[in-house]
């Protein structure tokens, strides 16, 4: 072997990583996470009123897409530790030692500072404003100062998913709107019963890594309650565009019957066979349904949203 | 820390620098894709301006 000095490592007490594959860099990203932000995004985008040259569009998404993911790699690199001791994501690229953690978090931050002045750039300063704001929110706000701290971690972290739609509006408008305030507003109240029926049937992993998540903190049950009570919120709030009549019907159809068939998902996760302690004795399978019917609920609802603007604009 | 040298055999050499390779071409292909935005958007920019190109 050479004596180049590439082939020189510091010395860590580490047995030298052969290095990461590209994969590896992309799975720092959250690309599942991705694929819902650049979802929302587009769809703020599409409903904003007014026009965006299509190429500084698709830049836009793009941005939002690099942005979110610049905040999932400062995420991945602050939770080391914890992502370590949770089955789900011990595979992480940080944990399973493909990637050293300073290396994750220059990543990220360079990432975070290109996708704000690249927005910046194609289309305005608002926009890369709120793009700046919704990176910090999830990768301090969230990531750094709640999740550790509170069992209400997920409900201000909500916060952190609902920013794309307002950056997609104000991409084109060079302003925030309520339209996307509202929707910001969706996103922000349907992540607490998205995450917590979650978390109902994967509170162990919680529990092993020291995350105050709502049923590790308070219990099933009151963690069953705040599902319930967060798909009633949500029901009058995803109606609420309709209502005051900055979407049509299309849009208000939809959301009566996604909302009413989340409060019954709700519904079912509270009056789901549980032993004294709420803990249930159905293999959680109410709160499986209600976490899978929440990610349809939110596609469905937004789509509904762009289509409902795209027939109204063409009749 | 000092720096030390890994005791790999052919094969993890090998696997180390095909790694690193992908790694550099990847970058490679980030920066001109970085570039190649900046002057999209300068020509749409321009275009939007009024300016003839």
């Amino acid at each position: 072997m050479s004596n180049h000095s590439s082939d020189l490592f510091y010395e860590s007490g580490l047995a030298p990583h052969l290095g990461a594959e590209p994969g590896d860099w992309l799975a720092l990203l959250k690309p599942r996470v991705v694929s819902l932000v650049v979802f929302t995004g587009a769809i703020g985008l599409i409903i904003a009123p007014g026009h965006i040259n299509p190429l500084m569009g698709a830049i836009a998404i793009f941005c939002i897409a690099l942005g979110a993911g610049a905040a999932g790699a400062i995420n991945m690199w602050y939770d080391r530790d914890i992502d370590a001791v949770m089955r789900r994501t011990t595979t992480r690229p940080i944990p399973a030692g493909k990637i050293h953690a300073g290396g994750a978090l220059a990543f990220g931050i360079v990432l975070a500072v290109i996708s704000v002045l690249l927005l910046a750039m194609a289309t305005n300063l608002c926009a890369a404003l709120v793009l700046a704001f919704s990176i910090f929110y999830y990768a301090v706000i969230y990531t750094v100062w709640l999740k550790r701290r509170t069992p209400q971690n997920i409900v201000i972290g909500g916060g952190a998913g609902a920013f794309p739609a307002v950056i997609g509006w104000a991409a084109v408008t060079g302003q925030v709107g309520l339209l996307p305030v509202l929707l910001f507003l969706i996103v922000f109240f349907w992540t607490p019963p998205h995450f917590w029926s979650l978390a109902l049937y994967a509170s162990t992993d919680y529990e092993k890594a020291g995350v105050p998540m709502l049923p590790v903190v308070k219990g099933a049950r009151h963690t069953r309650w705040n599902v319930f009570v967060y798909t009633l919120i949500l029901f009058p709030l995803a109606l609420s565009p309709w209502i005051l009549g900055l979407t049509g019907w299309i849009y208000g159809i939809t959301a009566l019957i996604l909302g009413a068939v989340f409060v019954y998902y709700g519904w079912a996760v509270l009056r789901d066979s549980q032993d004294a302690a709420g803990v249930s004795l159905n293999k959680d399978q109410p709160a499986k349904k209600s976490f899978k019917f929440s990610i349809l609920y939110l596609f469905l609802l937004f789509a509904a949203c762009a289509v409902d603007h795209v027939v109204r604009a063409h009749l | 820390m000092k720096l030390v040298q890994p005791h790999w055999d052919e094969a993890q050499k090998a696997e180390f620098l095909r790694r690193r390779r992908a790694r550099n071409y990847l970058l490679l292909a980030a920066l001109a894709g970085f570039s190649l935005m900046i002057y999209l958007i300068t020509l749409v920019k321009l275009h939007g301006a009024g300016v003839g190109l």
